[in-house]
């Protein structure tokens, strides 16, 4: 139904995260930014977590095998189909033989491709979400490569042509403000070194991966050694080595860790993580975890009103 | 009647307990995990984590502040893993510096590292590894300042008085003594996992 032609740099099928096994190592996986990847979905009528596809700096190219909806959120350059623009954000219909084209975009990382049913996938500890590390769900657990065909769970399925509403659309650019709490070894950060966290433009380092991405800028000081005992460690984690570059760790988040963890980024704002690319500046702005909490809800309602269900 | 633990707010979405060993971790972790309120229970070496929904706040809060210590069972001591490793040279290649470290020849470390039976005291970071205690607990080897972006499966490092094997290649920070052929991890394996939190095991030199 989707012939590869070209993949880009990493692209993935990304689903519902998967949860449960974390106490034997395994990450959620699932889509880097879980809000575009709704969108797309609910632009084909699919459920928020239906498997997608996320397409890492865009460069990728595929023929369309059989007639099928599908929709294009996230960072997106130039879409064609058959060489003419698209939009993202709409419904978009396509014919066996068309071919889809989408060119790197100018801000932020990934865009999810999303097709009416879902994507088939392989099936993981309960999630089709591609964790490249140990090779689990997605298609055969791994990026996908050019001549790799795709098909989805059914066929012949017609959805109305849809638009993401206006104030949904997010706009990216080269800077980021991350809503973010302090967490359980906060305190073992020098006090000049605790006001500079929340008043510093960090810039997003070489290492900006489904993992984590480093933020870099005037070293923060870790009292003591900074060692501690192996603790839990989730998405959205932020922790900070001997070498003061604190690490935000992002939806293949390992699931313990050794360094301080100094903060995390609120659960409404994880979803940023995955449109930062090296070189952009991450700002995070101070929340006490009950206004996190409280802002968060805010924000699920105005997504809620548009996806028929709230975020997980 | 036991004592009610005092749960830590580390995020907006989780809640954390300290505890006092990996045992009272394991229990504590087993006692909250089926609670239809907790999305994720992780076990760390001595804290758990319950992760929740922003919509559950109150009631979250209600239910983690009673909860008690729990009852710590002995694990039965089953026949111990046999882990066979190549200790140093390109496999381990911080062996030189932990031996320094330590003021230990390098047939020392081996000899102390393949004469105890350890135990597995958790698994995390990533999919089967293993952190493993059993090694003297004055031993205090330091992680490395900067993570390594690449480590190989299989790899075994030591950290404070542990000792983790790497499952899966992927970024570390420990320093690393050797390797091991074992697949600790295997998706198409039943059970997945070569060794499980509890499991007692043996190093031998390759």
């Amino acid at each position: 139904m989707l012939h590869i032609l070209t993949p880009g740099l990493q692209t993935s099928l990304q689903g519902t995260p998967r949860t449960g096994y974390r106490a034997f190592g395994i990450p959620y996986a699932g889509p880097a930014d879980e809000v575009s990847m709704a969108l797309a979905n609910r632009l084909v009528g699919n459920a928020p977590t239906a498997t997608c596809l996320e397409i890492t700096y865009g460069g990728f190219e595929a023929e369309l095998e059989a007639t099928c909806t599908l929709a294009i959120t996230g960072a997106v350059g130039e879409i064609l189909l058959n060489g003419t623009p698209v939009h993202a954000h709409q419904t978009l219909h396509g014919r066996a033989g068309d071919k889809l084209t989408l060119s790197p975009p100018q801000f932020g990382a990934r865009a999810y491709l999303a097709i009416a049913s879902g994507f088939q996938a392989q099936s993981h500890f309960g999630s089709t979400s591609t964790y490249l590390p140990a090779q689990l769900g997605g298609h055969e657990g791994r990026a996908l490569r050019t001549g790799d065909r795709l098909t989805a769970l059914s066929t012949g399925q017609a959805t109305a042509t849809l638009s993401t509403p206006e104030d949904l659309i997010p706009v990216f650019s080269d800077a980021f403000a991350l809503r973010t709490c302090e967490s359980a070894e906060t305190h073992l950060l020098a006090p000049r070194s605790r006001d500079q966290l929340f008043n510093t433009n960090f810039v997003a380092g070489r290492q900006a991966t489904r993992m984590g991405i480093e933020l870099t800028g005037p070293p923060l000081e870790i009292s003591g050694d900074g060692l501690m005992k192996s603790a839990p460690v989730f998405p959205g984690t932020i922790q900070c080595p001997q070498s003061g570059i604190p690490i935000a760790l992002s939806c293949d988040a390992q699931t313990t860790g050794g360094y301080p963890r100094i903060a995390s980024i609120a659960r409404c704002d994880r979803h940023q993580l995955g449109q930062i690319r090296p070189g952009n500046s991450v700002l995070l702005l101070r929340r006490t975890p009950d206004e996190a909490v409280r802002e968060g809800l805010e924000k699920q309602t105005l997504l809620k009103k548009w996806l028929g269900s709230a975020l997980p | 009647m036991r004592a009610t633990l005092m749960p830590v707010r580390i995020a907006d979405d989780l809640y954390e307990f300290s505890v006092k060993d990996p045992p009272e971790a394991r229990a504590l972790a087993k006692a909250l995990g089926d609670h239809p309120l907790a999305l994720e229970v992780v076990a760390g070496l001595d804290r758990v984590a319950v992760q929740f929904a922003a919509k559950d706040e109150t009631e979250v809060s209600r239910w983690l502040n009673q909860v008690a210590a729990p009852e710590v069972t002995h694990e039965d001591a089953a026949d111990p893993i046999e882990i066979h490793v190549k200790y140093g040279g390109d496999t381990g290649p911080d062996f030189e510096a932990v031996c320094a470290a330590l003021s230990l020849t390098r047939a020392e470390l081996i000899e102390l590292h393949t004469s105890l039976v350890h135990r597995v005291e958790m698994i995390g970071f990533t999919p089967g590894f293993a952190y493993i205690s059993g090694l003297p607990d004055d031993i205090e080897i330091p992680r490395l300042d900067q993570p390594r972006t690449r480590v190989p499966a299989g790899s075994i490092g030591l950290s404070a008085a542990y000792t983790g094997i790497y499952a899966l290649a992927g970024p570390g920070g420990w320093p690393l003594i050797g390797r091991t052929d074992a697949k600790l991890f295997d998706a198409a394996r039943d059970p997945a996992f070569l060794l499980t939190p509890g499991a007692t095991l043996r190093f031998h030199e390759r």
